[in-house]
């Protein structure tokens, strides 16, 4: 499976400096929604990959070589895991910088649940990615703009209204996007097995 | 032990199938597949390959069912070229070594560097920027850097320049002089498959017509040039192919065994005896 993150992280390299940027505009915003989106948006790196992949045909190439349907699978998730614990990490950094440098307050625990909502974003999404692909997926696009576009309202009014639900919402989103991810990978592993073949 | 060994294969997509596909080959041979376009060389190397998963039959490459868990530690001894490089566009060659030195476990990163500059490969231009000779070459360096003991190249010499050519049949006829190494390559260049192979499979609209060696074929068959009268005069059961020239004259490829033998007859090519089985496919 590193092969296949590396190689993702070379075909996402120059889109990445890109998605930086936008982190770090819509971090240094003020508001939650800003920071949430940016976190949310990582949820769309794999997609990218896949149109990528798809292009390029590679899928029929991996087809060749010792790459278990089990690793081209969670390699998407991986991915995406990757893209939001990152954009979370880097927008904390830039959080936490700007609550010093402006008195600014950091919210870390909407971050987290914006991380979670990333995880249900691609557990919703990617089994579909793999049975239809990208090509015929625009519609699954479009429900991923409005998941990304829901929870990220959602989760910014959590954070900028109550403090004290904050928490409560974490605890929501954590659990369900497990269960999500617990069925859905193995689902895209059985989409991608039948699609490949 | 055979190197591929594909047992009654039957893979149907509607309107083309394969159909009950047997194919041996033995290890530390080469064997050529030939087939008109759409005749299912692809299909049939993705098969092999568990790619693609036939609606009947068996396969086994090195001895290992291509259908069981084990088969995934076997593509590590396979090394395959498809008819594109199907690398990811953005990625230097220098990058796809590292990224296959992930994926192989016994990658030789210095003799993959080799290959590049044998080959003339520029290691920090994107794939998108190379020609289809440079991407195929790019191909063929990584199929032969990871140690393997099968070579599965599909159209793997197209677009490449004689010269080129030449210099990749003598690397893959190398590749054979260890015993056990052996290649299934298919290719419409029948002069480069005649140069290489000791194995000639003939695929034509999803059967397989035949599939034996090379030498024993050209023996089979001879070429017949003469007149119109004196190709009359040949037993009907040993023409199996007739070509009538413009000038008059006619040209048929014969099974030698049939004929007189006093019969004036010429040595055929690969090409010969593939081009007048797919026009008249007649088989004894």
């Amino acid at each position: 499976m590193k092969a296949l993150l590396l190689k993702d992280f070379y075909v996402l390299w120059k889109q990445m400096r890109y998605f930086l940027l936008v982190i770090l505009v819509f971090s240094a915003l003020p508001g939650g929604y800003n920071m949430v989106f940016a976190v949310t948006y990582a949820a769309l790196l794999p997609y990218s990959c896949v149109a990528y992949d798809e292009r390029s045909k590679w899928d029929q190439l991996a087809a060749m070589m010792p790459y278990s349907v089990r690793d081209l699978v969670l390699s998407r998730y991986a991915l995406g895991w990757i893209g939001g614990a990152g954009a979370c990490l880097v927008s904390l950094v830039l959080q936490t910088a700007f609550s010093l440098a402006f008195h600014r307050a950091a919210a870390p625990a909407a971050l987290l649940a914006a991380f979670f909502a990333c995880v249900s974003t691609l557990a919703i999404t990617l089994p579909l990615i793999f049975r239809f692909g990208v090509e015929r997926g625009r519609l699954i696009m479009f429900l991923i703009i409005f998941l990304v576009c829901g929870s990220t309202g959602a989760l910014s009014g959590i954070a900028e209204s109550a403090s004290n639900a904050l928490p409560a919402a974490v605890w929501l989103v954590v659990p369900v996007s497990l269960v999500l991810t617990a069925v859905s990978v193995p689902l895209s592993m059985r989409w991608y097995a039948r699609r490949s073949r | 032990m055979n190197a591929i060994a594909l047992n009654h294969i039957c893979k149907s997509f509607g309107s083309f199938a394969i159909r009950d596909l047997t194919l041996e080959v033995p290890e530390g041979t080469i064997c050529g597949l030939v087939g008109e376009n759409g005749a299912g060389k692809s299909t049939t190397i993705r098969l092999l390959m568990n790619a693609l998963r036939p609606d009947g039959g068996s396969a086994a490459v090195l001895g290992v069912d291509t259908a069981s868990p084990e088969f995934q530690a076997v593509k590590e001894d396979v090394g395959v070229v498809l008819d594109e490089a199907y690398f990811p566009e953005v990625l230097s060659a220098a990058q796809v070594g590292r990224v296959m030195a992930k994926t192989y476990r016994r990658w030789d990163g210095d003799q993959f560097r080799q290959y590049l500059d044998r080959f003339e490969l520029p290691e920090k231009k994107p794939f998108k920027d190379y020609s289809r000779g440079m991407r195929m070459k790019l191909a063929i360096a990584v199929a032969l850097s990871h140690a393997p003991r099968l070579l599965v190249l599909d159209e793997a010499t197209a677009g490449l320049d004689p010269i080129v050519r030449d210099q990749v049949l003598d690397i893959f006829s190398d590749f054979t002089r260890q015993e056990d190494h052996s290649i299934l390559i298919s290719s419409h260049i029948l002069s480069d498959l005649e140069k290489l192979c000791d194995y000639i499979a003939f695929l034509h609209q999803g059967k397989l017509l035949f599939c034996e060696e090379k030498d024993a074929l050209l023996e089979r068959y001879a070429i017949f040039a003469g007149t119109a009268d004196q190709a009359e005069s040949l037993d009907p059961a040993a023409v199996v192919g007739r070509e009538d020239r413009s000038y008059g004259g006619v040209r048929c490829l014969v099974r030698r065994d049939d004929v007189p033998a006093t019969l004036m007859l010429e040595r055929p090519t690969v090409e010969d005896v593939i081009l007048f089985l797919a026009k008249g496919v007649k088989l004894g």
